[in-house]
């Protein structure tokens, strides 16, 4: 009995992992499905990879998410980094409205994008998009940056620039290297959020310029379509490959250094 | 000349906040004013009341009602699930830990709407979950699950439990462990520890997770569309209706306000309640 109730936390652990990775290996499991309905099993097959690598337009949509994705990102970094270094603690005041475009539902972002682009008279499209996104994206790289420059060593700016480093030098070598680990992080989240992001470009993308969010939707909401489950499939491929290379990467970069 | 110029460089270093608040003050704080404007201006008449006591009578209000409580009982589960987990990842996993808390982001990878549309495998008359049950003999009709509340509740605490796992966490890994010990060698039962000391020092954490969820699940438009087909209203769906099909503004725009306002007197009252329990643990 004691043996079980040691057991209970890793079994409920697992139990979590389990209920979280359910519907991606359903998804996995059922792109390789042979037959085209959602309930029977036709084989094992590649056809579903073989017809996403035929559609055209999937790449298109594609290419237009990851324009945006990684522009708002670069976006919302360089602001957050030129914020977070021109107040540094004065910015503790005003750390709360940064917090807003969080907690309050996307929708009614959605909403008041919508209003502010239509009375500016901006035509929809990907740049409203990005604008948009940036915004997300200042949400988590201010509080973030903000918070890893607090915990800098203020010495190490004054020993620099002491020994005669130039302003943007210590900028360039001593802060920046600190503010690194947060940059990865804040960066992969303002990345996802925006790559991964439908209300918003549901309301202010336009119709000519379609996201992958959009794209998705407006295939699944009819109902099951495979080749849908081999795009996932295949996102999840490259991102799980890219997140591994990057921290055996990083391994090696430590040992190197 | 050398003074002037360094005066301006000082100045030039505020410049530099500049991006980032204009993109708050004109992409979140002007909207809002837009929203708020529209729903009590209308188109040729001028200021009025209207939509709002349109709004709030009766069907309107029960959606945001049931809204509410969907997202009160989805972030209060996760809440529940989340601090085992990462407690157990934050103490007790070892070698595992950053295995598992890559694990927790990798789903973040799989597209959102990919993620509730997998659970139509699932959830469907012939799906998965059936299939188990009935192999296992526990029913003997297949049930009904597809366009039901049950399905959007279970589809969006299981889309947003890594929102709220992932700031526990962090605060877990900040929290000194010798605390606890400390706590059990003077006596205090596992409970008293938990409530007492666990607890309290967490809170941030919790806070952050659980308004994080509250705020997503109370103006989902994905989950309720695809998990019940919509036929089932909900807060997001009945604003996106108003503004992309029916084009109502100005009643849209009271809707949107009301829920908000209705939002944050929830998330207040949560506040106070998280107060209350740290307070009455100490």
């Amino acid at each position: 009995m004691r043996f079980l109730r040691r057991l209970r936390l890793p079994l409920f652990v697992s139990g979590v992992y389990a209920l979280l990775y359910l519907p991606i290996v359903v998804l996995i499991i059922f792109s390789f499905n042979g037959s085209t309905d959602s309930h029977t099993w036709g084989g094992w097959t590649l056809r579903w990879f073989a017809e996403l690598f035929r559609t055209p337009e999937i790449w298109v949509v594609v290419k237009h998410s990851l324009i945006v994705a990684f522009s708002a990102m670069a976006l919302s970094l360089v602001f957050g980094v030129m914020i977070v270094c021109s107040l540094k603690e004065r910015l503790d005041r005003f750390a709360s409205l940064f917090y807003i475009p969080i907690l309050v539902p996307e929708i009614i972002l959605a909403v008041g994008f919508l209003y502010l682009f239509s009375f500016l008279k901006v035509p929809l499209g990907l740049q409203t998009l990005i604008v948009a996104h940036t915004l997300l994206g200042l949400a988590f790289s201010v509080p973030l940056l903000h918070a890893r420059l607090a915990e800098m060593n203020a010495y190490s700016v004054e020993a620099s620039l002491d020994l005669g480093a130039t302003k943007w030098q210590t900028f360039l070598y001593v802060v920046l290297p600190f503010l690194r680990p947060a940059l990865v992080s804040v960066g992969s989240l303002a990345w996802i959020l925006s790559f991964d992001d439908f209300l918003i470009a549901f309301f202010c993308a336009g119709s000519s310029s379609q996201t992958l969010p959009l794209y998705i939707y407006s295939r699944v909401h009819v109902g099951v379509t495979p080749v849908i489950n081999a795009l996932s499939t295949f996102t999840l491929l490259v991102s799980c490959s890219l997140v591994i290379l990057y921290s055996v990467l990083r391994v090696r970069l430590k040992e190197i250094i | 000349m050398r003074r002037i110029k360094q005066a301006f460089l000082y100045r030039l270093t505020y410049f530099l906040a500049t991006p980032a608040f204009l993109w708050e003050i004109v992409f979140l704080c002007i909207p809002f004013l837009f929203i708020m404007s529209a729903s009590v201006y209308l188109q040729g008449r001028g200021f009025s009341l209207a939509a709002y006591k349109l709004i709030l009578t009766g069907a309107h209000m029960r959606i945001i009602v049931r809204s509410l409580v969907l997202a009160l009982f989805t972030a209060f589960c996760c809440l529940v699930v989340a601090y085992p987990v990462a407690y157990f990842i934050a103490f007790r996993a070892r070698s595992w830990k950053n295995a598992l808390v890559l694990l927790l982001t990798l789903p973040f990878w799989v597209n959102f709407l990919v993620h509730v549309y997998a659970w139509f495998f699932i959830l469907e008359r012939n799906g998965i979950f059936n299939k188990i049950l009935l192999a296992l003999g526990i029913i003997s009709e297949p049930l009904h699950m597809m366009n039901t509340l049950f399905a959007v509740a279970i589809v969006m605490f299981q889309v947003y439990l890594p929102f709220m796992i992932l700031p526990v966490y962090l605060f877990f890994e900040k929290f000194d462990t010798r605390l606890l010990e400390a706590s059990l060698d003077l006596g205090a039962s596992w409970r008293q520890t938990f409530w007492r000391v666990l607890v309290p020092l967490t809170m941030a954490g919790a806070q952050l997770g659980f308004f994080l969820v509250l705020g997503m699940s109370f103006g989902d438009y994905v989950t309720p569309q695809l998990m019940s087909g919509g036929k089932t209203l909900f807060v997001g769906t009945v604003i996106s209706d108003y503004f992309i099909i029916n084009r109502s503004f100005s009643l849209g725009s009271a809707f949107t306000c009301i829920s908000a306002v209705v939002l944050i007197g929830l998330m207040a009252i949560s506040l106070g309640l998280f107060k209350l329990v740290a307070k009455g643990a100490k």
